[in-house]
């Protein structure tokens, strides 16, 4: 059941990957085609997945790094639709949906993961990763508002002004995307990494892991980019190659986790 | 036999000054139409009047003299002896054709732009009104505007823009995303450079003209609803503003990335689009290279229209196949509307039922001679002649009233009789080809074919 509703779900995000770049490189204008569908129907099957794999009613699965991949795969999904509908941009579904199939798949790969042993289990722990959870979905927006942008503006300034241009939001709204998701998501990342530190401490352990510093990196370049965007006004290109960085990192913070946790139980 | 005309003049045939001549006003059209009608052998009639076209469409039991008729009522209002010249004509299933290919926006100055179907359809309401529509205009343009909605829905025939101003509006679109508020500023009068401001004008951006002769600035900013702004200025105007339309007749680069340097640091990084739309040019083309800055010149303008324009020309081949799709479509309708295909059908419907019942009842009559067998089989024949002898006669006689083919198509649908079956004449063992069909309905009409 649980292995089928996996196989089902991976296979709805990759059609509507398929989908939404065939709509992004040559679909018409006006009919949105299938692809939305497809990928709201993908978002249930994840749900449902997420329903088997939750501990108990009420309780999160955000036990181990798998499940935590895949709630992000999830939220990231959901987060586009919001933003989808609020500023018409379903068209980043083509960035979005590769993206949600990637995370997705990779949590598959972690059922071996060993998951958190209970004595180290709190409420502050899933505070953290709640928090953490939530200020990668933002960032993941970010960064997929940032791969649109910069290829936007390719375009723009090649003059290649038919086709995948004419589909893809303006550059914009792309850039108040990328502004708006890192300022929703560097408090929540701040909260995370403050509870994290934290909850490490009181729990006795006190190694400095390179997950840890690869976060701190992350935290310190998503402030960055907020930095120069309200003091020294920076838009468009750099903010959104800053705001990818930032993103790339807290994947590493995240593929740390993932080899640690691997490796522990080996 | 009852067919379509239509008479006409369009941007293909004559000037506006000629055009211009025979429009009609929107609000004119009904009365017009009542008039034409009420004077003239047309069974049916529709006016559309554009900036582009106007035409009359009929239809009438004697399609020659009635388009004689429509093209001298025409000419007359042309004044001069210009109509033969200007003044084209079609008739039978070409009409059909033109008809699908205009509301298309197949037939149109610019292919693909979109005014074209609301035009024809108020011509159709207006006609509507005025009472001159019947079963085969009706028919015709109905089907029309499905296939406009068809050729827009399935090839990408509108897509694109084709004018050098509103490509500019279309970009500073792409750049900003809300044009709202934000402000343009012109740099020099010439009449390109005024043109795209209007366009970014009615966009919703406010305008800033600014020239090195004050006067002109003033003249040009009262023309386009703009301000005037001093030349001293230039420096501070560049730092505000968020399109630049450059179009001074300076020989040397005005805006050199010495200057922008400058601006672009005055601005923050906020994101700068340059039209260079004068000639010689006024931007240093390394501007353009400057981050979140985009100039654009006059070639790359120019570039995109044309692609823009190839685009709908390939997307204009597939929707010529989708016309002569509906085309075909409504062929088969019409054809179904002939009155001895229908006959046959609806002989042939009624023996088929006779002669089930025949063979259904026969078995269970034990005894029955040869001769008792011929006797119920002439029976079940004639109860069939009689009955079908009355809607014959009436049909026979209706079909050449105006509203036969209503009649027909009555007929038709009370008595389920399918198209296909009239399509098929009995005997033919083969389905005709797209062409044979047409000629076969040009020998049942005996007016298509030939025109112009």
């Amino acid at each position: 059941m649980k292995a089928g509703l996996f196989i089902a779900t991976a296979a709805l995000y990759a059609i509507a990957c398929i989908l939404y770049l065939f709509q992004l490189t040559r679909g018409s204008e006006k009919a949105p085609g299938m692809s939305g569908t497809v990928f709201v129907a993908a978002l249930g099957a994840h749900l449902a997945f997420l329903l088997l794999e939750t501990p108990a009613p009420g309780e999160l699965p955000l036990a181990d790094i798998a499940q935590i991949l895949s709630v992000s795969s999830f939220g990231i999904g959901i987060a586009f639709l919001l933003a989808s509908y609020r500023m018409n941009v379903t068209i980043l579904g083509a960035f979005v949906a590769p993206l949600s199939l990637m995370l997705f798949l990779a949590s598959g790969l972690g059922s071996s993961y060993a998951p958190v042993p209970p004595p180290v289990q709190s409420v502050m722990l899933t505070l953290h990763i709640a928090a953490n959870v939530m200020g990668l979905v933002a960032f993941a927006l970010a960064f997929v508002a940032g791969i649109a942008y910069l290829l936007q503006e390719r375009l723009l300034r090649r003059r290649q002004l038919t086709g995948a241009f004419q589909r893809l939001p303006s550059l914009g709204v792309l850039d108040t995307i990328g502004l708006r998701s890192v300022l929703v998501g560097f408090p929540l990342l701040t909260f995370g990494m403050v509870t994290g530190t934290f909850w490490l401490l009181r729990s006795g352990g006190s190694q400095f892991y390179v997950s840890q510093a690869l976060g701190l990196v992350a935290w310190a370049i998503f402030a960055g980019v907020i930095v120069l965007r309200v003091a020294a006004g920076w838009q468009g290109r750099k903010a959104a190659v800053g705001t990818m960085l930032g993103f790339l990192f807290t994947l590493l913070v995240l593929a740390g986790y993932a080899l640690r946790a691997a490796g522990g139980s080996a | 036999m009852r067919d379509f005309l239509v008479v006409g003049l369009s941007h293909r045939t004559a000037p506006v000054e000629v055009r211009e001549r025979l429009a009609v006003a929107p609000t004119d059209l009904e009365r017009e139409l009542r008039e034409i009608a009420a004077d003239s052998g047309f069974e049916e009639a529709l006016l559309i009047s554009t900036c582009n076209r106007v035409e009359l469409y009929a239809t009438s039991p004697n399609p020659l003299d009635a388009t004689r008729e429509a093209k001298e009522k025409l000419a007359r209002r042309l004044g001069d002896a210009a109509g033969d010249e200007v003044l084209y004509q079609e008739r039978g299933i070409d009409v059909v054709r033109h008809v699908f290919r205009v509301a298309s926006s197949l037939d149109s100055l610019v292919v693909g732009e979109p005014q074209i179907l609301g035009q024809v359809k108020e011509a159709f309401d207006a006609a509507n009104q005025a009472g001159t529509i019947g079963t085969l205009l009706g028919r015709c343009f109905t089907q029309a505007f499905a296939t406009a909605k068809r050729v827009r829905n399935e090839t990408g025939i509108a897509e694109g823009t084709v004018s050098v101003s509103s490509i500019a509006c279309e970009l500073a679109k792409k750049i900003f995303g809300n044009l709202e508020g934000r402000r343009t500023l012109l740099l020099g009068a010439g009449e390109m450079g005024e043109s795209a401001a209007r366009s970014l004008r009615q966009t919703g951006t406010n305008l800033h003209v600014i020239n090195r002769s004050e006067e002109r600035a003033q003249a040009l900013a009262k023309a386009c609803d703009g301000r005037a702004v001093p030349y001293e200025r230039l420096i501070t105007e560049l730092a505000d503003a968020d399109v630049v339309i450059a179009s001074t007749a300076s020989p040397n680069f005005i805006l050199t990335p010495t200057l922008m340097k400058g601006v672009v640091r005055t601005r923050r990084h906020r994101p700068l689009f340059i039209i260079d739309i004068a000639v010689p040019r006024d931007v240093d083309p390394r501007v353009g290279n400057m981050d979140n800055v985009f100039v654009y010149d006059v070639d790359d303008l120019q570039q995109v229209a044309e692609e823009n324009l190839a685009v709908r020309a390939r997307e204009a081949a597939l929707a010529e196949r989708i016309v002569e799709d509906e085309v075909e479509s409504f062929l088969s309708w019409r054809r179904s509307l002939e009155l001895a295909p229908t006959i046959v059908a609806l002989r042939r419907r009624f023996g088929q039922v006779a002669e089930e019942e025949l063979r259904r009842a026969l078995p269970r009559l034990e005894g029955l001679s040869e001769s008792d067998r011929s006797v119920l089989e002439a029976m079940s024949r004639s109860m069939v002649n009689k009955l079908l002898h009355q809607p014959m006669t009436e049909l026979k006689a209706g079909a050449g009233e105006p509203d036969g083919a209503l009649l027909i198509d009555a007929v038709r649908r009370l008595f389920a009789l399918a198209e296909e079956e009239a399509a098929a004449p009995e005997g033919a063992s083969a389905q005709p080809t797209g062409e044979a069909k047409i000629t076969q309905l040009a020998a049942a009409t005996g007016t298509t074919g030939e025109s112009k």
